[in-house]
């Protein structure tokens, strides 16, 4: 039972981490739907850099700083060309699942390295999470960079004629996303699932994205929600464990699919946003063009 | 910005003409595929030699060539599937869910009439149209799930789309493999073979399904351009505000685009695995099919969602993906060849997206002007 607990705690510090870099990116008005992609690359790269260095640290580098390229290209597309932010999120997306098919297959497989040491049974990465969420919170609501950046992705006009870089700001949040995309999907091919297999994410990006909207925002929302996440995925994974004997392996293989989206339905009711106060930021997939 | 006595200014522009439009495509295509021939030249090959022989293995050869037909059908399909929410300003990418269970229906009617045993009760012709129409309907069915969603809720359609892709990949898991229904009883993880009565006949060596794919061309121009309905989507898509104002419900539209886009991916997934010869079953690599209806996509975007125009698409891009299947094999490359092409070409296109968007222009600066520069 412990070890379950453990389990989805570690899905949810991956969901975790994608998602925040993308709460910062909405926050500054990109919308980024190639969450996937960017994992999938993050995920394959890092695999195969850790699997050639056999070194963690390297592999870890490696995904971040691919996360960091591919954020770099979705800003460039989305602020500087003004692409429609979705067919550019999805061009990242079809990108990395691509190309990573191809890069990868060579890699088939498991990672063969020794797994990374735990602390109580739990990886720290969970405990990098839960700072991570405060950290981004306390910057976010509390400091001057977290207002420049919330009002850049309120009033991009206002914030630069108030003497803000909106594109600059923009660009700084969608590169952090970025990172974090590549790292989260790190962790998940060198940590959570060490074994190579062609788009092996699952859509674990796709579910990412879909907590950011349900976390309406907030870093501490996020960090429940992917804990619900986490533990939803787990029960489904090992069925056996509360409901013996019942139904197929690939019913159960649904389970999580259907769960996300009966959540993004009760998210989206107007009962549920009117209730928590759901504060969209206003300028979100809007591209900006300075006058 | 100024370069050698000219000036160089980047203009926002309102819309692009037509003909403009094409260039930018085939551009972007040409962009793409020279990208792509980085792979190649890091496998030690020349470039121009390989994409030679993807193109005469694809078009020229006779046996390439019956597999490109086979897999435009289906990217056609797949593309029409992706074009008509889109024109709705709705993101279809649910096509692998919406043609599993396509594939799973036609096979049910199948099913249903004992041809598990290699025997049907009922003849051949309103067998095969049942199993069409079985195939549009729950395509439909996968596809009504989003746009109900939407249009009721708001719930995010890229996001549900998705995950219906990897449930209905499991149910076709349950459904063929592990003592599933429709398991081959050879045990290999993949469907029955259908009879000889459910398989598609065919037309000069070609599925019938390619007169289909034709009879939509047609049945969408004229959606798009003559009637109340396709002016209806198109105007939700370029403005759900304005079209609500003019008395267009979103609810309708958005119910309407993902009903018909489901049902022409179910089409696709009855093509595939009911109608190219020499399949006729639910391969084990269904899944592999699944990803490749992601070209529709591509296919659509290049297009700018013209029915026609996306035709050419997807008669490129299905040889390409057959060509480029080829090369692998013969040059020993790594597997997925296909997708990497298919992710380089969208990555392109998105690029050239710009174009649509803006104008580039030179003009001459005077040149005490331009020492003032």
């Amino acid at each position: 039972m412990l070890a379950f607990f453990i389990r989805s705690l570690e899905a949810a510090m991956i969901f975790t981490f994608a998602g925040l870099g993308e709460l910062v990116d909405q926050r500054s008005g990109i919308l980024n739907v190639g969450l996937e992609g960017i994992m999938l690359f993050g995920a394959t790269l890092g695999f195969i850099a850790a699997q050639e260095t056999e070194s963690y640290l390297i592999g870890f580098l490696v995904g971040i700083g691919i996360g960091a390229l591919l954020g770099l290209l979705h800003g460039f597309f989305s602020i500087t060309l003004g692409v429609d932010q979705v067919v550019s999120g999805m061009g990242v997306w079809i990108f990395g699942f691509g190309m990573t098919t191809y890069i990868g297959s060579s890699h088939t497989g498991p990672l063969g390295m020794e797994r990374l040491p735990t602390w109580f049974g739990i990886s720290p990465f969970f405990f990098l999470s839960v700072v991570l969420v405060v950290l981004v919170w306390f910057v976010l609501n509390r400091t001057g960079w977290g207002l420049n950046i919330r009002s850049v992705g309120e009033q991009p006009s206002v914030a630069e004629v108030s003497g803000l870089k909106v594109a600059r700001i923009r660009y700084l949040c969608v590169i952090f996303g970025g990172m974090m995309a590549g790292f989260a999907g790190a962790v998940y091919g060198l940590y959570y699932n060490p074994v190579w297999n062609y788009n092996f994410l699952m859509g674990w990006g796709f579910i990412s994205l879909a907590l950011v909207f349900f976390s309406m925002w907030n870093p501490y929302l996020l960090l429940g929600g992917a804990v619900l996440f986490g533990l939803l995925w787990q029960v489904s994974l090992n069925p056996q464990m509360f409901f013996p004997g019942l139904a197929s392996r690939y019913i159960w293989r649904m389970v999580p699919f259907a769960m996300t989206i009966l959540v993004l339905i009760l998210i989206s009711s107007k009962w549920f946003r009117s209730r928590w106060g759901a504060t969209t930021p206003e300028a979100l997939g809007k591209p900006y063009h300075k006058e | 910005m100024s370069l050698a006595g000219y000036r160089i200014r980047v203009q926002r522009r309102a819309s692009v003409p037509g003909w403009k439009a094409a260039l930018f495509s085939v551009l972007a295509i040409l962009f793409g595929l020279i990208l792509f021939s980085l792979i190649f030249i890091q496998a030690k090959q020349n470039p121009l030699e390989v994409y030679r022989q993807i193109f005469r293995y694809a078009f020229f050869n006779e046996y390439g060539l019956g597999l490109t037909i086979n897999r435009f059908i289906f990217l056609a399909f797949a593309s029409y599937a992706f074009i008509i929410p889109f024109r709705a300003g709705l993101w279809n990418i649910g096509m692998p869910g919406q043609l599993y269970l396509g594939a799973l229906a036609a096979f049910g009617v199948v099913y249903a009439f004992g041809g598990k045993s290699g025997q049907v009760s009922i003849a051949s012709g309103p067998l095969i149209v049942l199993m069409v129409v079985a195939a549009m309907v729950a395509g439909a069915l996968v596809g009504g799930i989003a746009g109900f969603l939407r249009g009721k809720w708001n719930v995010n359609e890229i996001v549900v789309t998705m995950m219906l892709n990897f449930i209905l990949f499991y149910l076709v898991s349950f459904m063929i493999k592990d003592g599933g229904p429709f398991m081959n009883l050879g045990g290999r993880g993949e469907s029955f073979e259908l009879p000889d009565a459910a398989r598609a006949p065919l037309i000069a060596g070609y599925p019938y399904t390619l007169v289909l794919v034709f009879l939509f061309m047609i049945a969408l121009q004229v959606l798009f351009a003559r009637m109340s309905l396709g002016y209806q989507i198109r105007a939700f898509g370029q403005s759900p505000p304005a079209a609500r104002y003019a008395g267009i419900k979103p609810f309708r539209i958005s119910v309407l685009v993902f009903l018909l886009g489901g049902a022409l991916a179910g089409l696709a997934g009855y093509h595939y695995f009911a109608a190219v010869p020499g399949v006729y079953k639910i391969a084990r690599t269904y899944g592999y099919f699944g990803d490749l209806s992601f070209y529709g996509l591509i296919c659509g975007l290049i297009s700018l969602g013209n029915p026609i125009a996306a035709l050419f698409m997807a008669l490129l891009f299905g040889g390409l993906s057959i060509g480029g299947r080829y090369a692998q094999g013969k040059l020993h490359l790594g597997f997925g060849v296909d997708f990497a092409l298919m992710g380089v070409l969208m990555i392109s296109l998105v690029a050239f997206q710009f174009f649509y968007h803006y104008q580039i222009t030179f003009s001459r600066v005077p040149k005490s002007r331009a020492l003032a520069d």
